[in-house]
């Protein structure tokens, strides 16, 4: 018989599931190793790596936040893989399930065939660290171009410069669009660029007359590569700039989530102060953000005067921004170790002010929005998540919440100044559109009494500390609750002064993979309500291309003409 | 509809008149960074800091100058070069309309002359950060003696020093101080 081999430790929150993890799966867990109280790190043997998963996953009631991988062959001559498991369930802890892929062989046996929630990033470190994952059902690349070179993985170290571009060889997609449906569909191809967005995507809708059978779609089109080049050539203060420009909108959560992952790697002990003014930025955004996806889902059904409503009255939470960190967007706050600003008095005032004035014109807002009588004839019933298929793929944010799931990084792992705050986890149980709409309206509310608590009990003191140092090859996961879900970070550092590794996971990327499941079963015309209720980094795509699979004609559809019949749904472009 | 109606009377008109009346921003808004030359020691810490890369500095010994200069083009307006500028020659300012005609006149340089090592003759560092480091030196020097020899020390090139350094063990006779010592 095997005992247990460690006793639970009562300081370390998720020794206890550990514990149970290795009566479970005896031998499986090799070593485990600490980063802070609540977060911990077990190497497993590659090939109990599904099973270890699975087992955190299922029985534990994990949700996997990221997954990273490393090229850790300069250090202990293998590739490594992190798959970070939100553990909600009795113990709320992060456990971060560590295997190594030896250079050799470059293969891993695959999670998703018993957790599918890890599809998209297993396809990643396919594409990125060309480590193959083998049983993955979805061998199709996910962030690499058609035609970028076979066997050039950006991420390894000794891949390429991170300025290198290899020469576009040709024109041709050929990525296969998934289509389940059983009898003939037409295909709608939606995108793949609009303007004003910042990550363009295509969609490719399967209708039969005016029913979605199947969607399916695909993202990076203009990766970035912030990764890369925050690994070769930023320091690590420098690449907290870099995370406030992952997300136009939330950006401010990024940049709290990579600072958190170094000071957590580290073991740095943020003023109390400077964890409260992240915590009052971080609601300040998320009250931006929400506004303007409730302006936006007015604009989707066709109630453009309550868009015009709804974005006058964000320009306050956008003043707002600018009164605390001069700049309505790109906050530019933090730093290793704190914030650059303290919230003055009369910032405090002011501050105290605008939250009052946003609570009373926000309350009227939100009572129009609901009396309006088409608004529940458009959303509810609309864009259904079960709440299983959200277990599966672990979903963020009011996504999620909107299917029944209580989840929320500000109460399962409080960070920042959250501890010493008190509010509800908003839930819906419609599973539509109309339920994920609620969640942010409740939750703008709360994001005012938030900023109102701390600014009424926040200690004083420094906002920056400076005491520590850099260490070579320590890592942590750091996360938030951005407007649209935790946003995770890996981070370890280097013997440079840089980076080793930066792996950053924004809520969306968690969220896409359950989109074809919301879009099935509804009109073609809900198409564009229902993307921008997950609200994503963009709203909208440019084109759409409808396949009817019973005609067997394809047909492009312009994305204006697309929103047009979303808001008035007559003159069908199908016909 | 009647909520609807009500709030649109409310509300009136919301729109402002810029651009023909102008816009107030935040007091702290962080705007278009001005460089003050005069001030400037060309000690390069704000393209140190610069997580943009939107600062630089270029040394041309045969020229014998150093030129500092800013690309409001990558600017992200962060503020971290005013943070770390020891002499206080870069600065926010609130100004936000950057647009110009032209790309290039995104571009704003400042020439500085490097100063030649009293030793060797060969340029090596701005003469201003040279002044600068050598005044508050001076500044704490105990004696005049020493400040004199502080002045000298600053004033020699990183190459001359180590010569020097090696003809003054030489001559130091190490040896023998330490058997005094003992």
């Amino acid at each position: 018989m095997h005992a247990p081999l460690t006793k639970p430790d009562t300081t370390r929150i998720g020794s206890a599931t550990i514990a149970e993890l290795r009566r479970k799966l005896p031998h499986a867990v090799l070593d485990e190793s600490w980063q802070t109280p609540t977060q911990a790190t077990i190497t497993v043997k590659l090939d109990d790596l599904p099973n270890v998963v699975s087992t955190l996953y299922h029985e534990h009631d994990g949700w996997l936040s990221v997954m990273a991988g490393n090229d850790e062959r300069s250090i202990n001559g293998n590739f490594a893989l992190y798959y970070a498991l939100s553990m909600e369930g009795a113990e709320k802890s992060f456990i971060v399930v560590r295997a190594e892929v030896p250079a050799a062989t470059e293969e891993f046996p695959s999670v998703t065939p018993l957790v599918p929630a890890a599809v998209w990033h297993e396809r990643e470190v396919r594409d990125m660290f060309g480590l193959r994952p083998v049983g993955l059902p979805d061998e199709r690349r996910l962030v690499l171009p058609d035609d970028w070179p076979e066997h050039l993985h950006p991420l390894r170290k000794d891949a390429m410069d991170y300025r290198l571009r290899p020469e576009p060889t040709g024109d041709d997609e050929t990525y296969r669009f998934v289509n389940d449906a059983e009898s003939e569909t037409t295909v709608v191809p939606l995108g793949p660029l609009h303007i004003t967005s910042d990550e363009p995507g295509h969609f490719r809708l399967f209708v039969d007359g005016e029913d979605i059978i199947d969607a399916d779609y695909r993202m990076f089109y203009v990766h970035r590569g912030m990764e890369k080049v925050a690994e070769t050539r930023m320091g690590y203060n420098e690449v907290t700039f870099l995370a406030d420009r992952v997300c136009g909108i939330c950006g401010y959560a990024h940049s709290v989530a990579y600072t958190t992952s170094i000071e957590n790697a580290l073991g740095v002990q943020v003023p109390e102060r400077a964890q409260a003014i992240r915590a009052i930025l971080l609601e300040t955004e998320r009250m931006h953000s929400h506004l303007l996806n409730l302006g936006l889902a007015c604009h989707f059904v066709g109630f453009d005067t309550g868009f015009m409503q709804f974005f006058r009255v964000r320009e306050k939470a956008m003043t707002l921004a600018e009164l605390l960190t001069g700049s309505r967007k790109t906050y530019a706050l933090n730093l290793i170790g704190g914030v650059r600003r303290d919230i003055l008095g009369e910032q405090k005032a002011e501050t105290l002010r605008i939250v009052s004035e946003l609570r009373e014109e926000v309350t009227r807002l939100v009572e129009m929005l609901l009396a309006t009588p088409n608004l529940e004839g458009r959303v509810k019933g609309v864009g259904l998540l079960d709440p299983q298929i959200a277990r599966e793929y672990s979903p963020v944010g009011p996504c999620v919440r909107g299917s029944g799931h209580k989840r929320d990084t500000r109460v399962d792992h409080p960070f920042a100044g959250y501890g010493r705050t008190t509010f509800p986890v908003h839930t819906g149980e419609g599973c539509d559109v109309l339920s994920r709409t609620l969640v942010r309206v409740g939750e703008f509310f709360d994001s005012l009494s938030i900023i109102e608590q701390i600014l009424a009990d926040a200690p004083g003191g420094p906002v920056l500390t400076e005491d520590f140092t850099y260490r070579p090859h320590k890592f942590a996961l750091g996360f938030t609750e951005a407007p649209r879900g935790e946003d995770v970070h890996w981070s370890m550092t280097g013997d440079n002064q840089k980076l080793f590794r930066w792996r950053c996971r924004a809520s969306t990327y968690a969220n896409w993979p359950v989109l074809r499941w919301m879009l099935r079963g509804n009109t073609v015309s809900d198409a564009p309500l229902i993307v921008a209720s997950i609200d994503p980094c963009y709203s909208c795509t440019d084109r759409v291309t409808v396949v009817d699979v019973k005609k067997a004609v394809s047909k492009t559809v312009p994305y204006k003409e697309m929103e047009r019949y979303c808001r008035e749904r007559t003159n069908s472009p199908l016909k | 509809m009647f909520k609807l109606l009500k709030e649109v009377l409310r509300t009136g008109e919301a729109t402002v008149k810029y651009p023909f009346a102008p816009v107030e921003v935040a007091k702290d808004f962080r705007g278009k960074p001005e460089h003050v030359p005069e001030n400037c020691i060309a000690c390069a810490a704000c393209t140190v800091a610069c997580p943009a890369n939107a600062l630089g500095m270029q040394t041309d010994l045969s020229a014998g100058t150093r030129i500092w200069s800013i690309d409001y083009g990558r600017c992200v307006f962060c503020g971290r070069c005013e943070e770390v500028c020891p002499t206080d020659a870069i600065r926010l300012s609130t100004d936000f309309e950057l647009a110009v005609a032209d790309k290039a006149d995104l571009r704003r340089t400042a020439v500085f002359r490097l100063a030649s090592c009293v030793c060797c003759g060969k340029p090596f560092a701005p003469e201003k950060e040279v002044a600068y480091v050598a005044e508050l030196l001076e500044a704490t020097a105990p004696t005049k003696a020493d400040a004199e020899r502080r002045r000298q020390l600053v004033a020699t090139c990183p190459a001359c020093k180590r010569a020097n350094d090696v003809v003054q063990i030489d001559t130091a006779d190490v040896a023998r101080t330490m058997e005094t010592v003992r």
